[in-house]
């Protein structure tokens, strides 16, 4: 129980240090960088169950970006639409794209897979160039803002914050849950999850499309905050930056890849050298991870303190409870 | 039109030689590298620097160019396979790939620069020579030899067979004494040769340019995919058939929808024979 | 007629025949011993009747409906549970975790209740919670309910998957030699163990090398050589036969 309250007052700690972020942040540029952590991490936290939980290893989800920024200018911007409800259309705009390019490539083995996510990601620069028009092409398009009180940078910031925190607790839920466990299982043994009657495509796909809403909405924000947007700001290797947080973070967790997204965004800002070296930077950290610790830096964490606080002594004596056992065989319960 | 067929029919060529490489680094450790194509972007890169900007002679520069794309192949079995193949996970050994081949485009985009370069020439010849242009004729006529030389290789030599036998069971190879370790690092510095060639001689036709390394894994791919995984034979006609569509699809609709095109073709295969066009049907493991 | 069923099955891989014209039924509340040397089809025969291979002739059914063309969880969700030769646990899950998993086949609540966690997400949670405790305690890991599935050792894991097989409440349940690397005291609990199911009205098929193990645990027993089946009775009938002697149990 000690743990369980020292987890709640942590966690009311960290609630409040975001919620009160602009009364102590130091700049507006600090303000304006927790924002695009928090509209990243509104796309991150909904890859995670896909990667993180499913192990299925999208490394083009800033397609999905893309398709919920331009989809947010074209609405708000061009036609005018209400921000909010633009907002939702991008989100379903996102779900639809997730759902066309899940369905033929969940399918395929992982390699086929990564390969049709980061297709899809140059298909939509390709497009977004093709198809002047709509999108400006090469120029791009200018994103209008919200309206008040979420036209300051404040008010916008709290508006992120708002739907992040949506959006994190609807996926710790799915992660909680029996959908949590059952994606795990298609990540560690497809084997025993279809023995356990998981219906793995079906999963797969379901997590995949709710990834693509949340990339809608993320997009949608992040266009918005970025103000203008051209093909040249969803570049491949934001995708790859997504897709190296939550590796790194660790898979299987939700807080794991949150620490990933704030340090790996925040980091080339704090050390300049290493906003110049860019991708070689991500690529670097996911060989390191990969190779010495493919868990994650969330799990080597975990480890450590575990082992730190020592371990009890442990039993390997099974000694079966048969009265119990047949006990709870012999009820007759539905499904709760 | 015939230039519309010879120019698809050459940069076909080139996804036909990544396929290749491709099935030669498949065929020893079952992993589909991610730094493939990176193989040959080195090769052009590297092509350039020695004979446009150092001045090396061009069969030094040849030498050199095959050299770095060995070395770069032999690096990624040392460091992004080697290891991670003894955990037998599939997504650990397309993670250390991808991040090698990261770490490898980045790095020539920093050193070289982002924008493409253009390649010297390396036969005297009028640069009016139109579809006779060395630009195409020298990567068809390249992967058609790396093509006749792997099958020979295959055939003809101990270590061919060494690699036929790891390849088709690498556990049996094991226990008849085959040291499956050293041919598995063999077969990706032969993958790394064959794309440093195959860049170089292709450096015209793609330009020396830092981001061809990313395109030419997704492309490669798609050819090895459509042809049939593990066949050279699907390698050149999956190669030729994306290349000849690409080329044929910029004609009529312009170069904007290169991706959409190519993966289209990669869909229609896939639905309708899953194994690619002259692939193995792969038993389900249980 | 309630059974689970093999009639006539044959598969073959390449050229290789797995099993011949082989049949066998699994009736509820009895334990079906499956013996034979290596490579006789044992465990061939187990995949096919839980939906990883299709027959090559013959056929698979269930109470007489046929089953060929389910899929693997199709008939998990009728209730034919298994375990594994090399159990297949999540070792990244505590092993009440790894229990729950079972219960997958009674989750209602979609992604949607389950995201936005409504009542029914929550009460499954519950009842399925209490459910895995019982059956971990019951097949003798409440030592270890909260640790990590990747540090149990080998015997705990074969208990474990028992157990998150049982989480299914399955009707049938086919255990792919779950004696390989016991000691004999955990033998004797693994006994027990089936004993227990088998008169709760679960159907066991026991694939296993242990043969005073099968012959004292199972009412019936049928003995494969070669993908042939070559003798099928009660122990006792089986341990007699002289063709069975030969191939099998050695003179």
């Amino acid at each position: 129980m000690s743990t369980n309250a020292r987890n709640l007052a942590l966690a009311a700690a960290g609630a409040l240090a975001l919620l009160t972020l602009p009364y102590w942040a130091k700049d507006l540029y600090w303000l304006h960088l927790a924002t695009l952590i928090g509209a990243y991490w509104i796309l991150i936290a909904g890859l995670n169950l896909v990667t993180g939980y499913a192990g299925q290893l999208s490394i083009g989800h800033v397609g999905l970006l893309a398709v919920g920024a331009y989809g947010f200018a074209i609405l708000a911007g061009t036609h005018g639409l209400d921000p909010f409800l633009s907002l939702l259309l991008c989100g379903a705009l996102g779900g639809i794209a997730g759902l066309l390019l899940g369905l033929p490539s969940l399918r395929l083995p992982g390699f086929y897979f990564a390969m049709a996510t980061m297709a899809f990601a140059l298909i939509v620069t390709e497009l977004s160039l093709a198809l002047g028009g709509l999108t400006g092409g090469g120029t791009g398009l200018s994103v209008p803002g919200f309206p008040s009180p979420m036209n300051s940078p404040w008010g916008y910031y709290w508006l992120v914050l708002a739907v992040a925190a949506g959006v994190t607790w609807l996926t710790w839920n799915v992660a909680r849950f029996m959908w949590g466990r059952a994606l795990i299982a298609i990540r560690d043994s497809e084997v025993a999850a279809a023995s356990a009657g998981i219906g793995l495509f079906r999963l797969k796909l379901t997590v995949f499309v709710f990834s693509g809403i949340t990339a809608g909405i993320g997009g949608g924000l992040f266009a918005s905050l970025q103000s203008y947007i051209t093909p040249d700001t969803f570049v491949f290797e934001i995708g790859l930056f997504f897709f190296v947080c939550i590796i790194i973070g660790g898979r299987g967790t939700i807080l794991g890849p949150f620490i990933g997204t704030v340090i790996l965004t925040a980091l080339p800002e704090i050390v300049a050298p290493l906003a110049k070296l860019g991708a070689f930077f991500y690529g670097l950290m996911l060989l390191i991870v990969v190779l010495l610790i493919p868990e994650g830096v969330g799990r080597l964490v975990e480890v450590l303190i575990r082992r730190f606080r020592g371990e009890p002594h442990r039993s390997h004596e099974v000694k079966p409870d048969l009265p119990r056992l047949a006990s709870v065989l012999a009820r007759k319960e539905d499904a709760a | 039109m015939l230039a519309v067929i010879v120019s698809g029919l050459a940069i076909g060529a080139v996804y036909a030689a990544a396929a290749l490489a491709y099935n030669v680094m498949f065929s020893t450790s079952k992993v589909l590298s991610v730094t493939t194509g990176h193989l040959f972007m080195l090769g052009s890169v590297f092509g350039a620097w020695f004979i446009g900007t150092l001045g090396w002679p061009i069969p030094l520069g040849l030498l050199g160019a095959i050299a770095v794309g060995a070395a770069f192949g032999w690096l990624t079995e040392i460091v992004a396979v080697r290891r991670v193949l003894a955990r037998s996970d599939e997504h650990l050994w397309l993670l250390s790939t991808l991040a090698l081949a990261t770490m490898g485009q980045q790095a020539v985009g920093l050193w070289w620069g982002t924008e493409p370069r253009p390649f010297p020439r390396l036969i005297e010849q009028d640069f009016a020579s139109g579809l006779a242009d060395q630009k195409y004729w020298l990567p068809i006529g390249l992967v058609l030899v790396l093509a006749l030389g792997l099958e020979l290789f295959y055939r003809g030599t101990l270590w061919g067979k060494l690699f036929q036998a790891t390849s088709e069971d690498a556990f049996a190879a094991r226990a008849r004494g085959i040291a499956t370790d050293r041919v598995r690092s063999f077969s990706y510095l032969l993958a790394g040769a064959l794309g440093g060639l195959a860049g170089f001689a292709a450096g015209q036709l793609t330009f020396a340019f830092f981001a061809l390394g990313l395109q030419l894994t997704l492309f490669g791919f798609i050819a090895l995919a459509v042809g049939g995984l593990g066949s050279n034979l699907g390698a050149l006609v999956g190669g030729t058939a994306l290349g000849l569509l690409s080329s044929v699809a910029s004609y009529f609709f312009g170069g904007e929808f290169q991706h959409t095109i190519a993966v289209g073709l990669l869909m229609v295969v896939l639905l309708v024979k899953p194994e690619g066009l002259f692939g193995a049907k792969r038993v389900r493991p249980v | 007629m309630s059974a689970l069923e093999a009639v006539s099955v044959t598969k073959r891989f390449g050229g290789l025949v797995a099993l011949s014209d082989v049949s066998l039924d699994l009736r509820p509340g009895e334990v079906h011993g499956l013996i034979g040397p290596n490579g006789s089809g044992k465990t061939t025969l187990l995949n096919m009747l839980s939906g990883y291979y299709r027959p090559d002739g013959g056929r698979t059914s269930l109470d007489g409906e046929e089953l060929d063309a389910l899929s693997v969880q199709r008939r998990a969700r009728l209730g034919i549970a298994r375990t594994f030769q090399k159990p297949r646990l999540l070792p990244a899950l505590s092993v009440l975790d790894n229990a729950m998993l079972g219960c997958w086949r009674d989750t209602r609540a979609g992604f949607v209740e389950t995201a936005f966690a409504l009542p029914r997400a929550r009460r499954e949670e519950k009842a399925f919670r209490d459910r895995a405790i019982e059956l971990v305690h019951g097949v003798g890991l409440g030592h270890a309910l909260t640790r990590s599935a990747g540090l149990l050792e080998h015997a705990e894991q074969r208990f474990l998957e028992i157990a998150r097989a049982l989480a299914a409440r399955p009707r049938f349940l086919l255990l792919d030699e779950p004696a390989g690397g016991l000691t004999g005291a955990e033998i004797e609990h693994l006994g027990r163990i089936v004993g227990t199911v088998r008169e709760s009205g679960i159907g066991v098929l026991l694939v296993e090398h242990h043969t005073d193990f099968v012959f004292r645990i199972c009412g019936r027993v049928t003995t494969l050589d070669r993908g042939r089946l070559i003798k099928h009775g009660t122990p006792d009938e089986v341990r007699r036969d002289p063709e069975v002697v030969r191939v099998y149990l050695g003179a």
